[in-house]
């Protein structure tokens, strides 16, 4: 086979969302219901809100993970929010999320699906 | 999400709104998408980073928050560290009622004090390790980390011990062996009675006296990286050698249960993670940390000292007091407890006890961080949440302790030799004939130590480890069942003896010279992991509740004492782990050999 092409991705985006460690499994549950296809979580330790809670800041876990999801500019609002509601970060210590433009993007990509999009054009 | 039946409506009835009779509502398709979608309202960094900036005395400002932020950061927290609790202390509770009420036919006996007990213990050993983490163990650490630096060897090992001390009358199992003191019949076994109502002080200093000498002797260890095995023999000696001794003497023998049964009370939640600490701490700052090898040894040795301590007190308890004048002061002082002061009564006791536990251990580590170390305390709010938190969890679970977990075993434990012979509080006993009943009673003991032990969470972190050290040799779910199913055979062996009234020293004699034997034979890994899993499996739920209930069964077959079943759960798991190590050994050796023979075979065949 011949290696002179490869598919590359374009309008994408990366949704970057920083959690308590053991939240993310069920962020990326919900983020995969809302058309995310894939998610890869790793671990970090970071701290800053923590700290002026006072007392409940105990309850802040300072190990964190991190989720980073790639998605279709198409769908990135929307997964989004629904990341957003499923992590509550709108209470502080629950941590933050993100969304950074990517300029390409390359992985397996169905050659069925290949060839429509080849013939759409 | 509202289907897309919804949208085309909507569209069409823009259209069709004037023609029909029909009257359809008008919705802007934009105000719909509005309502769809979640909005987005972009708010400058800038303008909130000015908002929030820390003021002029450069302090920040406290966050705000709403009730149910409260609850969302609340929940998890308390959930995760409730559960873990629950699971280590429902299994035993569950098993325990099902026992008595199947087997046993029996009802338990004020069922809502033992489950408000047990909840209590539930809750008091969760909020006191919480407390642990942010309270001590941040000491621990940093005192470990900095001292080495500042002071000479000596004051660190000073330090050392020191701790061990203080460490131990912070230990929640210690409670325990007060109160199972309290059952003990003067008369039946005097120097015992003795010793846990009138030395109990002096009897917990000679305890914390050899958990800070092991403390000593294992960051030694540490520093200069000495093989466990003769350590391990040398604490053997003098501690086998009096077990010896006293086993001839009929008043003194019935001492070598209680000497042996503080050894695995000592490895508890706060001994051995705050010696630890301390310990890994000094290695580390010695350049010596960071061997896989090095958290080992220190719990053995924890174990081992303080047996050779409290025969030592046994000894000097009976050179100064005889027999006679203890049942003779017993019976005196039973005629005037008619009036017992406020501060002795339930939860006043138990209110006093948590204080004189943790206070001390509080009052050390300060101490030594502001004399030789001369740091401040670095997070003050935290620092006092988490000791408030472990004194009122230490309360709490002495609490439990006395109405929950020592009530229950002590109540299974005085009804089980309602199986094989006539109690007077269970009618129709013997309920099976003796042969059955036995087995009966040596099946829950087996099945009580070999559950307790596969629930714990300490063994599971050891048997990780393990199967990192041995390279995948040594099976983390084989370490897990070895010494579970020690554990189990230790524990009937204990029951068994109590029933029979088996001297206890003939016992454990031959079980630890076997072990020093095995140990002998064994490879240094397999030695320290053997010996520590015996401390690792007894822990704060398992030990008040095997001892009241050796206390109980004693009391039912009237036996001198019923202690000695814990010592018997320690050699168990050391002889089944060190035996599985040993054939993991020699099966490996076989492999390889054949795997010779077959080579030279072939390669005698091609030349």
């Amino acid at each position: 086979m011949k290696y002179n092409e490869i598919a590359v991705l374009t309008d994408i985006a990366l949704i970057t969302c920083i959690v308590q460690r053991g939240k993310a499994d069920d962020i990326v549950r919900a983020a995969q219901a809302a058309g995310a296809s894939g998610a890869t979580v790793h671990f970090a330790r970071g701290s800053g809100i923590r700290e002026r809670l006072g007392i409940l800041g105990v309850a802040v876990e300072v190990e964190k993970e991190v989720i980073s999801i790639l998605a279709s500019t198409d769908h990135v609002d929307h997964i989004f929010e629904v990341m957003h509601k499923a992590a509550q970060l709108d209470t502080p210590g629950m941590g933050l999320m993100y969304v950074t433009p990517v300029e390409k993007a390359a992985t397996h990509i169905p050659p069925e699906v290949l060839e429509r999009l080849r013939g759409k054009k | 999400m509202p289907d897309t039946s919804d949208k085309s409506e909507a569209v069409d009835g823009a259209h069709v709104s004037n023609s029909g009779p029909l009257k359809l509502k008008k919705i802007r398709f934009s105000a719909f998408q509005h309502e769809l979608n979640v909005q987005q309202r972009p708010v400058s960094y800038n303008g909130v980073i000015s908002a929030i900036a820390p003021d002029k005395k450069r302090r920040r400002k406290r966050v705000k928050l709403r009730g149910i932020d409260m609850f969302r950061l609340l929940r998890p927290y308390v959930q995760v560290r409730f559960s873990d609790q629950v699971k280590a202390v429902l299994p035993l509770a569950i098993y325990l009622n099902l026992f008595q009420i199947l087997i046993l036919r029996q009802n338990i006996s004020e069922p809502w004090v033992v489950m408000l007990g047990l909840i209590a213990i539930i809750a008091g050993l969760m909020m006191f390790m919480e407390g642990l983490k942010h309270g001590l163990m941040p000491f621990s650490e940093s005192i470990g980390a900095i001292l080495p630096a500042k002071s000479p060897l000596p004051v660190v090992l000073l330090v050392a011990m020191l701790l061990g001390i203080v460490v131990t009358l912070a230990e929640p199992a210690i409670g325990a062996l007060q109160i199972a003191g309290a059952m003990i019949q003067p008369e039946s076994a005097p120097y015992l009675y003795e010793i846990l109502n009138h030395w109990s002080g002096m009897l917990v200093f000679v305890i914390g006296l050899g958990v800070g000498l092991a403390a000593v002797a294992g960051t030694l260890r540490f520093l200069y990286g000495l093989s466990l095995k003769p350590l391990i023999c040398l604490a053997l000696l003098p501690a086998l050698f009096l077990s010896w001794q006293m086993a001839g003497d009929p008043y003194l023998a019935e001492m070598i249960g209680l000497a042996w049964d503080c050894g695995a009370v000592t490895t508890g939640p706060v001994t051995v993670p705050l010696v630890l600490a301390l310990g890994i701490g000094i290695a580390g700052a010695a350049g010596k940390g960071g061997s896989p090898l090095s958290g080992f040894g220190i719990v053995t040795l924890a174990s081992l000292f303080p047996v050779t301590g409290v025969l030592l007190l046994a000894n000097h308890v009976a050179a100064v007091t005889s027999p006679d004048e203890i049942i003779a002061a017993a019976q005196a002082t039973t005629r005037l407890v008619s009036e017992i002061s406020w501060y002795e009564q339930s939860p006043m006791q138990e209110i006093l006890a948590g204080l004189r536990a943790i206070l001390p251990l509080v009052g050390f580590l300060l101490l030594v961080l502001y004399y030789l170390i001369g740091e401040k305390l670095r997070n003050a709010s935290v620092t006092i949440y988490g000791i408030s938190l472990c004194l009122i969890g230490m309360i709490v679970f002495s609490l439990g302790l006395t109405y929950g977990l020592t009530n229950l075993g002590s109540q299974s434990g005085s009804l089980v030799p309602a199986t094989f012979s006539h109690i007077d509080s269970v009618t129709d006993s013997p309920l099976y004939l003796f042969g059955i009943g036995i087995t009966v009673t040596a099946l829950f003991a087996w099945f009580l130590g070999f559950g307790a032990t596969l629930a714990e969470p300490a063994l599971n972190t050891l048997g990780m480890t393990v199967e990192n050290l041995t390279q995948g040799a040594f099976r983390k779910s084989t370490l897990i069942y070895a010494v579970s199913i020690g554990v189990g055979l230790g524990l009937t062996a204990g029951v068994l003896k109590v029933v029979f009234a088996w001297p206890l020293a003939w016992m454990l004699i031959p079980g630890y010279l076997l072990a020093a034997v095995l140990t002998l034979f064994s490879s240094e890994e397999f030695v320290n992991i053997a010996w520590d899993s015996a401390g690792v499996t007894t822990g704060p739920v398992t030990v008040p509740l095997v001892l009241a209930m050796g206390v109980g069964l004693g009391d039912a077959v009237s036996a001198m004492e019923g202690f000695g079943i814990l010592a018997m759960a320690s050699i168990g798991p050391i002889l089944s782990v060190l035996a599985t190590g040993l054939w993991i050994k020699w099966s490996v050796y076989r492999k390889r050999a054949n795997e010779d023979i077959q080579t030279s075979l072939a390669a005698g065949e091609t030349s």
